[in-house]
């Protein structure tokens, strides 16, 4: 029983995280046909300034997530105001925004991967918090990830009920179930385009954040996390949180249960065949009606 | 450019460049090879995504299972069998998986043709370690480099010459048409889904042949440097600077980029990688059709002051 728990909850664990980190790109591709390929260099970003804080000013991670998310937020702002705005406006067809955003995302995967290389040098980082196991029902985690999960979540589900029950969330619906109706009743895209992208790195930072306390960070930790994201959002379906978060949570337990009973080494074998299998099978998501 | 001359620029570069070995230096006749690489990479890639507009992200995958197919055969199979088979296996792979998700557009084609790559490179990998209980292999005794550069420089120039022969024909026009509006293309009786996957395959084809040739290069062959996702994107890049669309495009800017990389990227590898980083957004951002639409938009002024 205990082992059985063990196994499913570590799956949890892992997939929260993953959940947390495709929600942002889902928010960015559903709604402007972002495809930020350089996703996970922010979640990197995230990682690092958490680390920084952590390790030169004894800053409490989980207390410095807001101001990650703030700085992430504003980069997204700086981002999307250099890069994006000019590719939605000068593209003539959705095809060549998605296109030409995905090569601008390789450009800035480059760029900030390679920064960061140069700032912080190629060595794994990481400090030790919360790594204290706690018993549940017999089975036993650190604080640390029970801890990411417990604030993946809820970001998660805090988002959901944003974009569920507030003005801005249906005008994010809106917007994604029909651009032209959403401007026609008034819904300023000038506005809501780079807050909803700032607000996709801002996700992206929180869970480099998470994962800083969990595992050690390197300036090229943001790619897996990158292509699981792209995963999840297949899994889930383009454009739904809620989708993204039961296949984030999916994803995360498939892989736990199929490396326990094959082999570590097949991780990512595991989870792009997953990907290839969903993509051919039920290109518009697994939830989808 | 029509046909002939292409054809005949193909030749007199093919007389100009063969004796090179036996003429420079060890750094320039490397530095030669590897434009002529890219040549051929960035001509076959622009041949299919540059006309059809399919974002094709599988270059590296075309490349590396050419290179294993070197390793495998390695010391039983002749070098001049070994290349040619490494590009049908790029094709008969590229064949399969087109038939499969040529039916996704934009960025998903994009994304899937990406992973498919890293499925590939995961497969090696660890089927390697399982059953070869290896990590890379060992290349002993490679042929001599004036064989190799021979072979990367027929290569190159069947590539450029099969890509001048592709956009003078039918087939070429069929491609065309799938790029600017596939539904238009298909009522008026192109088989697009043949056309597609025949042009994938042909461009894989190219990519495979020149991972298995390049591949005797490196003493040691291992995953991550032939299924190495950086040949793939700097491919990418070097036919859109160019422009895709065009032939001359991607050979010029193919032989500028090499040289840049062979010249910086040693000396300074992350700030080599921060400036293509920039330079490709800013390509991106303010010359969508690559430097041959500068040299069009000139030539049209010419014509119409």
């Amino acid at each position: 029983m205990g082992f059985w728990l063990e196994l499913i909850a570590s799956g949890l664990i892992t997939g929260g995280i993953y959940a947390l980190v495709a929600i942002g790109l889902n928010l960015q591709y559903g709604l402007m046909r972002i495809m930020n390929i350089s996703h996970g260099e922010f979640l990197m970003l995230g990682a690092y300034l958490t680390w920084l804080a952590h390790t030169f000013a004894g800053v409490n991670p989980l207390a410095f997530l807001p101001v990650v998310a703030l700085a992430l937020f504003g980069a997204g702002l700086l981002v999307y105001r250099l890069c994006f705005r000019r590719i939605a406006r000068t593209s003539p067809a959705v095809e060549l925004i998605e296109a030409r955003s995905l090569l601008v995302g390789f450009g800035l995967m480059y760029l900030v991967q390679n920064a960061a290389y140069l700032v912080w040098g190629a060595d794994l980082r990481g400090y030790s918090f919360l790594a204290e196991p706690v018993e549940i029902m017999g089975a036993r985690f650190t604080g640390n990830r029970l801890a990411a999960f417990g604030f993946a979540v809820a970001a998660s589900l805090f988002l959901i009920a944003v974009l569920r029950w507030t003005l801005v969330g249906k005008a994010v619906r809106a917007m994604m179930q029909s651009p032209a109706g959403a401007q026609l009743v008034g819904i300023d895209t000038a506005v809501l385009h780079p807050v909803v992208f700032g607000a996709g790195l801002a996700l992206a930072g929180v869970a480099g954040g998470l994962l800083s306390m969990v595992y050690e960070i390197t300036p090229a930790m943001g790619e897996p996390y990158t292509v699981t994201a792209l995963i999840v959002i297949t899994l889930g379906g383009l454009g739904s949180a809620a989708g993204c978060l039961a296949g984030g949570l999916l994803l995360g337990v498939v892989e736990a249960l199929g490396m326990h009973f094959t082999s570590p080494s097949l991780k990512m074998l595991l989870s792009y065949a997953v990907f290839i299998a969903v993509l051919l099978a039920r290109p518009k998501g697994l939830f989808a009606r | 450019m029509r046909l002939a001359t292409a054809l005949a620029a193909c030749a007199i570069a093919g007389l100009v460049l063969a004796p090179a070995p036996w003429l420079v230096s060890d750094f320039a006749l490397s530095l030669t090879l590897s434009c002529l690489m890219y040549v051929g990479l960035a001509v076959s890639w622009a041949m299919f995504s540059g006309a059809t507009n399919y974002l094709s992200l599988a270059t590296a995958a075309f490349f590396g299972i050419g290179a294993y197919v070197t390793a495998w055969g390695h010391g039983t199979l002749p070098y001049a069998v070994a290349v040619p088979l490494g590009g049908l296996a790029a094709a008969l792979f590229a064949a399969a998986i087109g038939a499969a998700v040529l039916h996704l557009r934009g960025a998903y084609f994009a994304v899937i043709t990406f992973g498919l790559g890293e499925l590939v490179r995961h497969a090696i990998t660890y089927g390697e370690k399982t059953w070869a209980r290896t990590v890379g292999r060992v290349i002993s005794d490679p042929p001599a480099t004036e064989t190799v550069y021979l072979v990367v420089l027929a290569l190159a120039l069947a590539a450029v010459a099969t890509a001048a022969a592709v956009r003078a024909s039918r087939f070429g026009l069929a491609l065309a048409g799938v790029g600017s509006d596939e539904e238009r293309a298909r009522t008026l009786g192109v088989n697009t889904r043949l056309v597609k996957t025949g042009g994938f395959a042909l461009a894989a084809f190219f990519a495979g042949a020149l991972g298995a040739a390049v591949a005797v290069r490196w003493t040691y062959i291992e995953p991550a440097s032939v299924f190495n996702p950086f040949i793939g994107f700097q491919t990418v890049l070097i036919a859109m600077v160019g422009g895709a669309h065009t032939l001359a495009g991607p050979i010029a800017s193919a032989v500028v980029f090499s040289v840049l990389t062979e010249l910086l990227r040693l000396q300074f590898p992350y700030a080599y990688l921060i400036v293509l980083g920039a330079l490709l957004i800013l390509l991106v951002l303010y010359l969508p059709g690559g430097l041959a639409s500068l040299l069009e938009r000139w030539k049209w002024r010419q014509r119409h002051a």
